[in-house]
């Protein structure tokens, strides 16, 4: 069956998350995706975090960031500092439908790759640019990741334990919100398109979108001239609200007391039915006042409980309580396991690793599911193919760039990077476990 | 510019008809995606209540109103409002006729409750087969947690996002606010225009499952592909890690986020810059040894930091090759920033009870077609009178009738 985005076509120049994650939204649902890599510099992506935590080989075609935000697509390396590539990536551009891009605003001057060089090969090319400040302004040539975007956007200075710094998750959370909106901004173009006939540039500002994402905070601030103070996981009007430690290594639930019957729920469950006399508790705006305490008597009450029997528990009795899932949790997850939210993608016979499960999509659709087809490309995987198919080039003519190292299936310089041991991995807190028999667990997730 | 002109909208999504049974942030977050960009959206509410967010703080200078709710304000520009009970056989009836003109119905209540009102997709295909019906919930439309009662901090849970923020030494912590909402907002209105776009192809509707659970658990890199491809859990970040902290220090009047990117960080280099001498002590030499006095580390480069305002660090830093410094922005100090400034990114809406007030702009810019909340949010049944007289050809006593009778 078609999918809904089959026949449309993004030539991809991104790296790390912010334009990858929003193109594999729309790989998902039957987009076609190009993907310009160089030989003469790897993906960041491909840099880091690699099967079996080993470097031997073609360990750039090995690396799990790459395949998270890659699966579906194609790979065309193109040397784009030779004039014939660029010419080539032109005319892939000049048979898409949209280009999009995520590195400084001069890295497509340099090229001659701006949005009006583009509309002269293409008129009705929709061009997304993705920048952590936005293409216009003084920080604009500024470079950002995900932890300095969502640093610039207002989010970050809210975010910690009360009287501690502000924090940051060890993910670089602005990249996804801002591709998220990305894949809204190019399904909308492509809307417009369908309709008119009408390309044009969009400019997404990471940290913008991020800001778009916190009206409460801006608003009382510019209405009411008040800026919140970090309260760690406390909500303003609601009480119990928080995560309280379980039975078990670094083990912990979350809690929310909306109203009084959940109250009284959460107290029998507990078996702390005296609670309900409690003056201090007695209803909720003493509840909220009496934070501190109720917060220390309901973290004494749970700590002996196991997370997860204690969420059923709660949430048989309507109670908003949720385990505090690890990367591990997550891939076993019922509710995600029952959805198929893993999907489990085939790799490459010469990446020499078995299929494994990636996350997908937040959506299921009724008539044109989507999904998973193919894993992240091997490097210059679709060289011949989207030279041939596309543009025509004759097998001597794609031979000729082969030869002169223009186009290829890895890095022209081979560097490995360093792998930080396990071990070390775990003395410097980068990671709190590991398990050594992994993979025959993973077996039992696939089955 | 003639965008306030419905006949000349220029922007993207003009014309795309949206039925809106949304309440809270999520679905209207969604629905305000779609209306900012040019869609004509319907936001139906309760008669008498309206959508809960009406209560949600913060409200001018603290005194609640059902008219002004700032989140509510800025969830809602661009759309009109109607009242309608979906309970009542006769406000079905009604519902039903406005989803025979409607392109797309967007709803985030919890699984149970449209199926109860007959108001399911399948009951509605029948009556607009090119319907497409997006439905955003907790947990989704299926499986062993879709009765699950959820709040923001919940799916942060489950969603994975809060085992890694925060101290490795304290509890796990949520972003402020309710970002799960708003992720699953953006993701929502993302996948309602596939849908439309497969619609303007092939002519077919269908029914879209939203996940909240899903929007968190699919932003996580390889938050779980560490355990399928090194048996590794990651965890929260150590307070002291032997390295270039990439979490938020102290400078002198703020905070700063000192990433190093690109190979080892040049630690000689890095002390010329900050002006810290102490980097250069042999403590700080190898890996091992930075590692061993992480803690002398930590507050060597706390020294360093200190000695510079924020701004200046962050525009210093970016002359430098591999240092991609952040800046920790208030509220404030972003609705004063030179960068969203220069861009105009703030907007000013004139709200008939809140009055004029700065809010969160566009998302994005797009060159062709503009953004512009076109009208601000819409007070309790507002355009009743439009929509069932004009729209539907009720009669006015017709329209007396429902009134009285509660059904809107």
């Amino acid at each position: 069956m078609s999918l809904p985005l089959s026949g449309i076509r993004i030539v991809e120049m991104g790296q790390l998350i912010a334009i990858p994650h929003a193109t594999k939204l729309l790989a998902d649902m039957g987009a076609q995706i190009i993907r310009i890599e160089t030989c003469a510099r790897l993906d960041n992506y491909r840099m880091q975090s690699f099967y079996g935590n080993s470097v031997e080989g073609n360990f750039w075609d090995r690396a799990a960031n790459f395949y998270e935000q890659n699966r579906n697509k194609m790979s065309l390396t193109l040397d784009l500092t030779d004039e014939t590539c660029l010419g080539v990536l032109k005319d892939l551009i000049s048979v898409s439908d949209v280009f999009a891009e995520n590195y400084t605003p001069r890295v497509m001057r340099n090229f001659g790759l701006e949005y009006e060089d583009l509309r002269k090969i293409r008129p009705d090319i929709v061009m997304v640019s993705s920048t952590g400040y936005g293409h216009v302004g003084p920080w604009s040539d500024f470079g950002a990741i995900g932890f300095t975007t969502e640093a610039a956007s207002g989010l970050a200075s809210l975010t910690g334990y009360r009287d501690g710094p502000p924090k940051l998750p060890e993910i670089p959370y602005a990249d996804y919100s801002a591709a998220e909106h990305t894949a809204f901004a190019i399904m909308a173009a492509l809307v417009h398109r369908a309709n008119t006939g009408e390309g044009q540039f969009i400019d997404v500002s990471q940290s913008e979108t991020l800001t778009s994402t916190i009206p409460e905070a801006m608003l009382d601030f510019t209405v009411n001239g008040r800026t919140q103070q970090r309260i760690g996981n406390e909500h303003p009007s609601i009480s119990p609200h928080g995560c309280y430690p379980c039975e078990g290594v670094d083990s912990w639930i979350a809690i929310s007391v909306e109203t009084d019957e959940q109250w009284r729920s959460l107290c029998h469950v507990m078996g702390k039915d005296e609670w309900l006399s409690e003056g201090a508790f007695k209803d909720a705006a003493a509840r909220v006042k009496h934070r501190t305490l109720l917060d220390a008597a309901l973290s004494s009450a749970t700590s002996h409980r196991d997370a997860h029997q204690l969420m059923g528990q709660l949430q048989e009795v309507g109670v908003p309580a949720g385990a505090v899932l690890n990367g591990k949790q997550l891939l076993f997850d019922p509710q995600l396991k029952a959805r198929g939210f893993y999907e489990t993608v085939e790799h490459d016979d010469t990446t020499g690793m078995p299929p494994l499960p990636y996350s997908s999509r937040p959506w299921k659709f009724s008539r044109t599911p989507g999904g998973a087809r193919t894993a992240a490309p091997t490097m210059g995987k679709h060289n011949r193919y989207v030279l041939a198919e596309h543009l025509g080039m004759s097998d001597d003519a794609i031979g000729l760039l082969e030869e002169s190292g223009s186009i290829g299936t890895g890095p022209t310089t081979v560097r490995p990077p360093r792998v930080v041991p396990l071990e070390e991995q775990l003395r410097r807190g980068l990671i709190v476990s590991h398990e050594e028999d992994y993979k025959q667990q993973l077996r039992s997730h696939n089955d | 510019m003639t965008s306030n002109s419905k006949n000349n909208d220029r922007r993207a999504l003009a014309g795309v008809k949206v039925l809106d049974l949304t309440h809270h942030v999520a679905g209207p977050y969604c629905t305000k995606l779609l209306a900012d960009f040019g869609a004509e959206v319907t936001k139906v509410e309760r008669p008498g209540v309206g959508d809960p967010a009406r209560g949600m703080a913060p409200f001018p200078n603290d005194e609640p109103h059902p008219d002004t709710s700032l989140l509510f304000a800025y969830l809602n520009t661009s759309k009109r409002g109607i009242t309608l009970d979906l309970k009542s056989p006769t406000g079905r009836g009604l519902l039903e006729r406005l989803v025979a003109d409607a392109d797309m119905v967007v709803e985030n209540f919890s699984p149970r409750v449209m199926p109860g009102f007959g108001l399911d997709y399948e009951s509605l295909q029948r009556i607009n087969p090119e319907l497409i019906y997006v439905s955003i919930s907790n947990f989704g439309q299926t499986g062993p947690y879709r009765d699950y009662k959820a709040t923001d901090i919940v799916e942060y849970a489950l969603g994975g996002l809060m085992y890694i923020l925060g101290s490795h030494d304290r509890e796990p912590l949520k972003h402020a606010l309710r970002q799960t909402q708003f992720k699953a907002g953006t993701n929502a209105a993302t996948a309602a225009l596939i849908a439309y776009f497969h619609r303007l192809t092939t002519g077919d509707g269908q029914h879209v499952d939203v996940s909240i659970h899903e929007a968190v658990a699919s932003a996580l890199r390889d938050t779980a592909s560490l355990f399928s491809y090194i048996g590794a859990i990651r965890q929260r970040q150590n307070t002291y890690s032997g390295d270039m902290p990439r979490s938020p220090m102290p400078a002198k009047d703020g905070y700063i986020v000192p990433i190093h990117f690109g190979g080892a960080v040049d630690w000689d280099d890095t002390s010329d810059f900050l002006g810290e001498p102490d980097l250069k002590r042999e403590d700080f030499s190898t890996p091992e040894r930075r590692l061993e006095h992480a803690k002398e580390l930590h507050e060597a480069l706390e020294r360093g930091f200190g000695r510079w305002n924020k701004y200046d660090l962050f525009q210093e830093a970016h002359k430098r090759r591999g240092s991609i410094y952040g800046v920790v922005q208030s509220p404030a100090e972003v609705v004063d920033s030179e960068q969203y400034r220069h861009r105009g990114y703030f907007t000013e809406i004139d709200h008939p009870v809140i009055g004029p007030a700065t809010y969160p702009g566009a998302p994005f810019r797009m060159s062709g077609t503009p953004w512009e909340a076109s009208c601000p949010a819409p007070m309790l049944g507002q355009d009743n009178q439009r929509i069932y007289r004009e729209k539907l050809g009720l009669s006015k006593d017709e329209l007396m009738v429902l009134r009285a009778s509660g059904v809107v």
